[in-house]
């Protein structure tokens, strides 16, 4: 330790040593000329004599400055400052490098840091995001249904590979006195699930062990709504709110990255579970062992792994499965990494991050490629100054040393561009607002690890574009070198070869950019199937209602019925309204739309292999009318006030199609687990959960005979007019039901646009992206021509002098270098269409896609190659030999 | 690696071993070492000068010498070298496993 002090003092005062070190040698030596004049020799005798004597003394002062160790650094600070001035001695060429580094940098950071949200730290806000784990019961056809609060009492204490097992569940609650309600997102917790979670409060405490209990209601909120509904006040504290008519006590705020464990889904409060019958009076979700509603998370054990504790769990759920087959039968077991989420839109999320990480890296070598290129022909006109530096003695060890440090100062001047560019990009996501049927908050940002990441990626690129300049140069005969005219040896094979690779990754890129842009024009050009202009919707939800729940917590069906009834006879009489609906799901969301699980079509024998399967919504009459979704056959359903006839259903024409075939469909029966339904009518098909999907078979029930407890109100009124109707919605709603709160109105236009974020970020990367490429890549392959003319400007003034046109020259290089582009772009083809066929199995092949846009490539590489052709061919041949 | 190319007949590591001999008996500069150590030995020790500097930085890293600008004999500026306490210690154990190794040498070359 003291020797790295000792080290570090002599540095700094370096300058000083050597000046020391140069005086006591020359001191040295000029006392030895003293003796050697004492023994008779001349004065200059004895000069020479004594200098011989101390041999050579610059490299005995090198050798004694090397015993300190520094000459590493010092070689460093001086190539560093040395490839500084290389670089800016070529502005534009650095500049253009820097920057296609920089912005391919940081597209990679920016996706990377949603990938770090999404994938590395889920759970914002607590210490090791990435180590817990999902216990998901999973159900004989497949689901994941979470569990009960007495199936998560009994495993809590059993399952022995989890350090803290605890268990959470999503609830809407209203919260407000009287009329005031507004609707908030909380999570019923166990006793344990802040310490499981590692959290300390930000202000107040959590729960103590009386308080779990109904006797003293406590509740603990997050940060952001102490800040939006208290200004932050920490008076907060033992302060109450009224929630579902319940009085609770504030008594702890969380801290404030922390928004909750369902993903990306930001919570207002938490209660303890043990509240739930107090909070929805009437539920029996405490005692019901079949009410799954629960997600179990936890932390493995020290050097317990995810299988160990999967088969410990799978025991355990076999031993319930004998013990309760009411509730159990058939129940596998599942531990999941937490990202991993099975319910809610997140599955398609993580991949979809990777693809994009994958093109974006793809982006990344290709610029490389293109830094390579553009270097490369710096490097030639340098072999002289190289051929030089190794005459004099260099090593080619120390001449690579210096490349690659000018390399490394590019590839981290990249990173540090890239880090601007995701900065940039993170924050203008995290102004995008996300409405939907819950609350939703994404924040990303650009931290260390995306930084690491940043620099990383900086480097590495140096390491690539870097080694083949520095290769080139630091390999070879010195003489060639030096001979004038000859530049460097012949190294044409490799630059054409990195301009094929380029062109190849570059097509890769922007058939991706072509295919994400398509994507989400048809999203904007293609007909849904119903009218999205003039609808509102106005999400509502009966759920926290006092005094209608049954025993099984779900609203009293009546309740629902009748409420949907007033609700739309009232909104029916509104002027400005021309009909008003409600639908359980709205088409084209983000979650898309459930299942109807197990039915039968009358006169149809299942194909057991493939079971038949629809979409199902739930709707009252006059929906389809509302969405402007035309019938093709049949009515509409009976109003809600009809009693008499019996349950209907509504298929749409691919349902008919799939199941009915040439057979009679209205008048035919449908045979489920919810009952037995005639179908009334036939709809004409419309896009379900995606734009732009082959058509999905999906039924239509009716409010009538199947209310449901929550769902949007739909209300068509003109276009552009939606939101002045916003507030009679709100106030037909409080007259139908007091207290009710509204929650998430938008437009039908903007719930489709908000959930089309994830198609809508991609293409918009891509279109700034994709005409970047093209011109980097341009760029590029200027350069390689232009350089290769450069080189054989003797040979172009031979051919004219020998009678070749200017046009056969020109078409020479061009053709030469579009055969090399086009070996490249048919690989690049290959490539993208296997990758995907793989990821988007089925998916449109769009020839204008798949042809134009290589068209679109060579012709731009026609054009980047024609323009130094042309000066070339325009030279006087005379001028042309004269050169060197 | 100048050490064993410039002096071929001493013991790598002797001659850090010689230097911090002669400043057992008081400070000297770089010359004065060289003379000392010529003189003592009769000639038979010609330190190279060129290796003597960097083996004196290797003291001065190890801290066990220490350097000081002083006036010489004739009135010039010098740089005098000056045995530290851990310079004495280290002088002592490498004497003592230098003894060793030359006494080992001779009982091989006397056993013949």
């Amino acid at each position: 330790m003291k020797k790295l002090f000792r080290r570090i003092r002599y540095w700094a005062g370096s300058r000083r040593a050597k000046a020391d070190l140069a005086e006591e040698m020359e001191f040295h030596r000029a006392l030895k000329q003293e003796e050697l004049e004492r023994n008779g020799m001349s004065a200059k005798d004895a000069a020479g004599a004594s200098r011989r004597v101390l041999g050579n003394t610059l490299r005995g002062r090198e050798e004694a400055h090397d015993v300190w160790g520094w000459t590493w650094l010092d070689d460093a600070i001086r190539d560093a400052g040395y490839a500084f001035r290389t670089i800016l001695r070529t502005p534009a060429l650095s500049a253009v490098v820097v920057l296609s580094l920089g912005i391919g940098i940081g597209v990679n950071s920016a996706v990377f840091s949603w990938i770090e949200r999404f994938v590395l730290r889920p759970v914002a806000g607590v210490d090791h995001p990435s180590e817990f784990y999902l216990i998901e019961p999973r159900s004989e056809s497949g689901s994941y249904p979470g569990s009960s609060w007495t199936e998560y009492n009994d495993l809590r204490d059993r399952l022995r590979s989890f350090r803290e097992v605890f268990a959470s569940r999503m609830a809407p609650f209203t919260v407000g006195e009287g009329n005031q309600g507004e609707r908030r997102t909380g999570l019923f917790v166990s006793d344990n699930y802040f310490s499981g979670l590692g959290l300390k409060p930000a202000l107040g405490r959590f729960w103590r062990p009386d308080e779990a209990s109904e006797r003293r209601p406590a509740a603990v909120i997050s940060y952001r709504y102490w800040k939006a509904a208290f200004n932050g006040d920490p008076k907060v504290l033992e302060q109450t709110i009224r929630a579902n008519d319940q009085v609770l006590t504030i008594i702890g705020i969380l801290p404030e990255g922390f928004q909750g464990t369902a993903l990306i889904v930001d919570f207002d409060l938490w209660l303890p579970a043990t509240l739930a019958s107090t909070m929805f009076p009437g539920t029996r979700e405490l005692e019901d062992r079949g009410m799954r509603s629960y997600s179990m998370m936890a932390r493995l054990r020290d050097g317990v792994s995810r299988e160990v504790a999967q088969a410990e769990f799978a025991n355990v759920m076999n031993e319930f499965a004998r013990l309760y087959p009411e509730s159990n039968k058939g129940f596998g077991a599942e531990v999941l990494p937490y990202w991993q989420m099975p319910r809610g839109p997140q599955r398609f999320l993580a991949t979809g991050l990777m693809v994009l990480q994958g093109i974006m890296l793809v982006l990344l070598l290709a610029v490389c490629g293109n830094a390579a290129n553009l270097l490369l022909a710096r490097a030639a006109t340098r072999s002289r100054e190289i051929g030089t530096r190794l005459a004099i003695g260099a090593t080619r060890w120390r001449v690579a040393r210096l490349l690659m440090t000018e390399s490394l100062i590019i590839g981290l001047a990249g990173s540090a561009v890239g880090v601007a560019i995701a900065m940039w990009a993170t924050s203008a996501l995290r102004s995008v607002r996300f409405t939907m049927a819950f609350p939703i908050y994404l924040e990303t940002f650009v931290d260390w690890r995306v930084l690491l990441f940043a620099v990383l990626l900086g480097t590495a690129c140096a390491l690539a574009f870097g080694t083949a300049p520095a290769l080139q140069l630091a390999r070879g005969d010195v003489q060639a070198k030096l001979r004038p005219g000859m530049g460097v040896a012949p190294q044409k094979r490799l630059r054409n070869l990195l301009m094929g690779l380029e062109a190849g990754l570059a097509l890769m890129v922007l058939l991706a950019a072509a295919l994400f842009f398509e994507s989400f024009r048809d999203t904007q050009t293609l007909d849904p199937g119903f009218q999205m202009e003039g609808v509102l919707l106005t999400g509502y939800d009966l759920g926290g209602t006092a005094g209608h729940i049954r025993s099984d917590g779900s609203v009293e069906p009546a309740f629902s019925r009748s409420f949907a009834t007033q609700l739309l006879d009232r909104l029916r009489e509104v002027p400005g309204i021309e009909s008003a609906a409600i639908g359980s799901s709205v088409p084209l969301d983000i979650h898309g739309m459930p299942l109807l699980r197990s039915f039968r079509v009358e006169g149809r024998t299942e194909n057991s292999d493939t079971p038949d399967r629809s979409l199902v919504n739930f709707v009252t009459p006059g929906y389809l009318q509302t969405m402007r979704i035309p019938l093709a056959a049949g009515t509409d359903f009976a109003p809600m006030n009809d009693t008499t006839t019996p349950a209907q259903a509504i298929v749409n024409e691919e349902f008919v199609r799939r199941y009915i075939q040439n057979a009679e469909p209205v008048g035919r029966r449908i045979e489920s687990g919810r009952g037995s339904f005639v179908i009334a009518g036939v709809a004409k098909n419309s896009f379900y959960d995606a734009v732009g999907e082959a058509p999905i078979p999906i039924v239509y029930l009716s409010y009538r005979t199947q209310p449901r407890t929550a769902g949007d109100i739909h209300v068509r009124t003109r276009p552009g007019a939606e939101l002045l109707v916003a507030n009679e919605v709100r106030r037909a709603v409080a007259e139908v039901q007091t207290g009710l709160p509204v929650f998430n109105v938008r437009t039908l236009g903007e719930h489709v646009q908000n959930n089309l974020l994830f198609r809508r970020i991609p293409a918009r990367i891509f279109v700034v992206l994709g005409p970047l490429l093209l011109f980097f890549a341009a760029i590029g392959i200027y350069s390689v021509v232009a350089h290769n003319v450069a080189r054989r400007i003797t040979e172009i003034g031979v051919r004219m002098a020998l009678g070749a046109t200017a046009r056969n020259v020109v078409a020479g290089i061009v053709g030469e270098t579009i055969r090399t582009i086009a070996i490249g772009v048919a690989g690049g083809i290959l490539v993208a269409f296997t990758v995907y066929i793989h990821v988007v199995p089925g998916g449109p092949i769009d020839p204008t896609i798949f042809l134009g846009v290589p068209a679109v490539l060579l012709l731009v590489a026609a054009a980047a190659s024609w323009l130094p052709a042309r000066r070339a061919a325009g030279l006087d041949p005379m001028n042309a030999l004269r050169q060197d | 690696m100048n050490v064993s190319r410039e002096s071929p007949d001493l013991l790598p590591g002797t001659l850090d071993l010689l230097i911090l001999g002669a400043l057992a008996h008081g400070s000297k500069h770089g010359y004065g070492i060289a003379e000392h150590l010529k003189t003592l030995s009769a000639d038979v020790l010609q330190v190279g000068e060129s290796s003597l500097y960097p083996a004196l930085q290797r003291l001065l890293l190890n801290d066990w010498v220490q350097a000081e600008w002083g006036l010489s004999e004739n009135n010039r500026r010098a740089r005098y070298y000056t045995l530290t306490a851990s310079g004495r210690k280290q002088l002592r154990t490498e004497r003592g496993e230098f003894d060793k190794m030359i006494l080992a040498i001779q009982k091989v070359l006397h056993a013949t």
